[in-house]
């Protein structure tokens, strides 16, 4: 069909319409060329066409296959259509059928939910006659447990089964049987209150804790931990009447009456501890986990009550206000007052620390079992929840009154064992004593030994901030009063060296003739307090040495205690943070005794040291070093200097050496060291060499150095290395020589001293010529 | 101890009335937080923050003392080594304010006379029930040569000042101590935390 129509339009207009020469213009074609060209066209254009019929002629034959083919097709088309609408009309048939059924399956599922429905009303119904039956009988039998199991079964009955039940054709029945129990349920929970009541006056133990199990199935969980505690509370303050009785019998001889009202308060906390653990299984199994807050919560008033009881007997009897007061005015250094005797302190202040140990003990004690108990019973609660408990913990710790009265009666025991801490150390430091042989006094051992007692008493008290206080309270004692003590010993200075002392020994003691010449007597106070004021000044050294030492270790026994009571569970999170800021401020107080030492040992060494060993170093100016063969050898013979030198110094340090720590001596004669080379060198450029004169100093200064050596421990070379090399110098054969050691030949040796100065050490030895050392490059 | 990690420590101790809102100021230095319903505190508390001021590391630790009567042995334990006291009052509570001779009268007993203190008058967010004003504590602070700052810490309001500014005194007054002239001390103001920026100046 398609080459049809493509074929159609060509086949109605002829050759003669697509022809681009009409016939008419070939008619009127005259000129043979003109012909010639027109036929030539029209044989093309006939080529043409007759192409064009070839192409289509060959595509008919296709054109007929498809033909047969699409006849083929048409019976089979047939036969599909019938078949489709056959499938669908068994679909529609087979979907109607289910509905059908389905609808039915729902409706069963009706019926049946319906008929359980009707099934546990009928239950319920038949529970509520039996319950109703059932607590009659076992009122009737006083078989309570039973009764209050019916009551049970019925408060946990759907209310809306019940209701709806009421609305029955049984209606009236229904509503009768309810009234029953209702008021059987009343009625029980009369009785039980009743008779919960009675067994606790009676003190009927087995009796209260029968009840105390029907409470949570009549649903008064509330009720019956409040009459619980009630009971519990009644049995704790009995004791604690019977306990205080006894504190007020106790004899004062008793071993224990020192610590009595402390041993009172162990026993009240021990109590409750004790009903804790005994009663918690019962409320766990009978009023679920997460009660015991509210059991402990009524138990803490009670133990509040009774905690005031022995607190306020402890303040009366130990008198601890007026005490405190006192101590209070003697601090305020209003001398007028008599002062209290540190000493009397002391048992109270060991009994109030205890007191608060125990308390510690007891809350952290109530802490562990509610938190354990939340956590039980907050297994599956919000976070909210579990913080809101964790809050109501923290306000019952916090702000009940066994927490508040402690901390006032430590809030008072601190001031109390500052005022302790620093009388006694006042006391030491007044009767301090020295004893031949020591190198410290009696004060350091004491006033440590207090300073340890004190703070160990505050660690004794399990609480973090009065301990902290404590150490606070030493850090400043130590750093202030005591270090102010020894500084005042070591500003009266070490006195005058014995050349002067002698002087001024004569002087005085001319004038001590003179005046006990007149007052008829003699006396020799003046000479040996001199000696005495040496010692006191070497003692209060080695003092501030041992107790910069005795700091650290302090410091160390106390980390080491705090952390045993932080592992054991005191103190709050921030508990080992501020311990540790507190040792630290202690640890530094050790440096500022270091300092103190530093100070006393330059004041040593400027008094004491200087004087003596200047003069002697300035002979050396009076022995000639211009000196001949002659000289030189009888130098050899009779020492001129070094050796009084050594010897003199020697004398002097042996009563450091005795008086000081090993430690302290050693700093000092590297102090003395120090001193001898810069004073040497000073005389040293005052004096002129000759060649002999050079090797002469050489010698005396190898001498110096090798006794030096042997009293310090740790080298000296450096300190002596300029006057070392001064020696060498003044040694040179020539000036020239010294090119020899300097400069790139210095090997390794390193030179302390500049150009200018070997310069002035050679122009020291007459024999060099000063052109010459003019002329030395350098 | 490494001294690595910071160029300064300065020990802070806040002292004042119970409930003038001394933790709540530290908690919103240390931690950006308003805890509403805070508890009274129990003995000392103990932050620390660092701040950095003119580049220079500066740790504060932060004494946060309990107000109440019963904590006062303990926390007058503190004041000796204290670098700086932040004596706190309630605008909204004109007993707080009347008690500061008593307080003052604390630190002339226990402070080292070096310690710098400041005056702050806290809670200003409760304008409307003001009971002290800043005429009257200007004045009073002048008269005992204190500076003073009123703030407040549910706003955040001069918090971040007041610790700040401190830090920045304190770093000059170490540096008068010992002696190192030379190096420029930062001007109060000058402090940076790591979130704000703080422009101000002193009164």
């Amino acid at each position: 069909m398609a080459a049809a129509t493509a074929s159609g339009p060509r086949g109605e207009g002829g050759g003669a319409a697509t022809s681009a020469l009409t016939m008419e213009r070939i008619q009127s074609l005259t000129e043979l060329t003109e012909l010639e060209a027109a036929y030539s066209r029209l044989c093309e254009e006939e080529k043409v066409v007759q192409e064009e019929l070839d192409a289509l002629l060959e595509q008919q034959s296709t054109i007929e296959n498809k033909m047969v083919v699409l006849h083929r097709m048409g019976p089979n088309l047939q036969l599909i259509e019938g078949d489709a609408q056959q499938l669908a009309g068994m679909i529609t048939f087979t979907c109607n059928l289910a509905e059908n059924v389905s609808s039915k399956v729902r409706q069963l599922d009706l019926a049946k939910n319906r008929l359980y429905q009707a099934i546990q009303r009928a239950d319920d119904i038949l529970d509520l006659k039996f319950c109703m039956d059932g607590v009659q009988t076992a009122l009737r039998n006083e078989d309570y447990e039973q009764a209050a199991a019916h009551i049970h079964r019925y408060l946990s009955l759907d209310k809306s089964v019940i209701e709806l039940s009421r609305q029955g054709k049984e209606g009236g029945i229904i509503d009768a049987n309810l009234k029953l129990l209702q008021e059987a349920e009343h009625r029980l929970k009369m009785i039980v209150t009743e008779k919960f009541d009675t067994a606790m006056k009676q003190g009927d133990l087995p009796r209260v804790e029968r009840f105390f199990k029907i409470f949570p199935l009549l649903g008064l969980h509330e009720e019956g931990l409040s009459k619980f505690s009630e009971y519990l509370c009644k049995q704790v303050a009995n004791k604690a009447e019977e306990n205080l009785q006894l504190v007020m019998g106790t004899d004062m001889s008793d071993r224990r009456a020192a610590v009595i009202f402390a041993d009172t308060l162990t026993l009240l906390f021990e109590g409750i501890a004790r009903i804790v653990e005994t009663h918690q299984p019962i409320v766990e199994t009978y009023y679920g986990p997460g009660r015991l807050y509210a059991l402990i919560k009524h138990l803490q008033v009670e133990c509040d009550r009774q905690v005031e009881k022995v607190v306020d007997k402890f303040i009366k009897e130990r008198d601890y206000h007026r005490q405190f007061q006192q101590v209070q005015n003697s601090m305020m250094r209003s001398s007028s007052v008599e002062k209290i005797e540190p000493r009397e302190l002391d048992p109270i202040l060991t009994e109030v620390t205890l007191m608060n140990a125990r308390s510690e003990l007891y809350l952290r004690f109530i802490k562990r079992r509610i938190i354990a108990d939340f956590e039980v019973g907050d297994s599956m609660a919000s976070e909210e929840v579990k913080q809101e408990h964790q809050k109501y913990l923290d306000k019952l710790l916090n702000n009940c009154l066994l927490s508040r009265t402690m901390q006032e009666l430590i809030g008072y025991y601190i001031t109390m064992e500052e005022y302790f801490m620093r009388e006694t150390v006042n006391k030491a430091v007044a009767m301090d004593s020295y004893e031949k042989g020591q190198l410290t006094s009696s004060m350091v051992d004491d006033v440590f030994y207090i300073v340890k007692k004190c703070i160990g008493r505050a660690l004794s008290s399990s609480s973090i901030d009065c301990l902290c206080a404590m150490i606070n309270h030493s850090t400043t004692e130590l750093e202030s009063d005591f270090r102010e003590v020894l500084h005042n010993k070591l500003k009266q200075g070490f006195p005058a060296t014995t050349f002067q002392d002698f002087q001024r020994g004569v002087t005085s003691a001319v004038n001590i003739m003179h005046s006990s010449l007149q007052q008829g007597k003699f006396d020799t106070k003046g000479i040996e307090s001199t000696d005495e004021a040496k010692q006191s000044f070497l003692v209060t050294l080695n003092n501030v040495e041992v107790c910069s030492e005795n700091i650290m270790t302090l410091k160390k026994t106390l980390e080491s205690d705090c952390s045993k009571l932080l592992s054991q569970g005191f103190g709050g999170e921030q508990a080992q943070a501020k311990i540790d800021s507190c040792l630290s401020d202690m640890a530094a107080v050790s440096n500022k005794f270091r300092d103190l030492l530093q100070e006393g040992l330059s004041e040593l060494n400027s008094t004491a040291i200087k004087p003596q060993v200047k003069p002697w170093i300035n002979l050396f100016l009076s022995v000639s070093h211009n000196i001949e063969e002659e000289e030189f050898s009888d130098y050899e013979a009779n020492d001129p200097w070094v050796q009084q030198f050594i010897l003199n110094l020697e004398q002097q340090m042996t009563e450091f050496k005795a008086g000081l720590s090993p430690v302290i001596y050693d700093t000092l004669t590297g102090l003395m060291t120090s001193l001898i080379a810069i004073e040497l060198e000073k005389v040293l450029l005052k004096s002129t060499f000759s060649r002999l004169g050079g090797l002469q100093f050489d010698k005396e200064l190898r001498s110096l150095i090798a006794y030096l050596t042997t009293v310090t421990t740790w080298t000296i070379r450096d300190k002596f290395a300029r006057l070392s090399q001064m020696a060498t110098i003044l040694n040179l054969e020539r000036v020239t020589e010294i090119l020899d050691y300097w400069g790139p030949n210095s090997g390794p040796l390193t030179w302390r001293l500049t150009p200018a100065e070997v310069r002035q050490v050679l122009a020291l030895r007459i024999d060099f010529r000063s052109e010459d050392i003019k002329r030395l490059r350098l | 101890m490494s001294m690595e990690d910071y160029d300064f420590l300065f020990k802070i101790v806040l002292i004042g009335n119970a409930g003038v809102g001394k933790t709540c100021l530290v908690r919103r230095f240390t931690q950006g937080l308003f805890p509403p319903g805070q508890g009274a505190t129990i003995g000392v508390d103990f932050m620390i923050k660092t701040v950095e001021i003119n580049g220079e590391k500066v740790k504060l630790q932060i004494w946060d003392t309990a107000g109440q009567e019963r904590f006062r042995s303990i926390t007058q334990s503190y004041y000796r080594s204290a670098n700086a006291l932040i004596l706190t009052y309630d605008i909204t509570c004109e007993e707080s304010f009347r008690c500061l001779p008593e307080w003052l009268r604390e630190i002339e007993q226990y402070a080292s006379n070096k310690v710098i203190t400041v005056l702050v008058g806290n809670k200003i967010d409760l304008a409307d029930k003001r009971e002290v004003s800043q005429q009257r504590a200007a004045e009073f602070s002048e008269a005992q040569d204190m500076y003073y700052l009123e703030t407040s810490a549910k706003e955040s309001d001069n918090v971040e000042k007041l610790f700040l500014d401190l830090a920045c005194r304190l770093i000059s007054e170490a540096r008068q101590n010992t002696l190192e002239n030379n190096v420029s001390s930062p001007l109060p103001g000058e402090g940076k935390s790591i979130s704000y920026l703080t422009c101000c100046n002193f009164n």
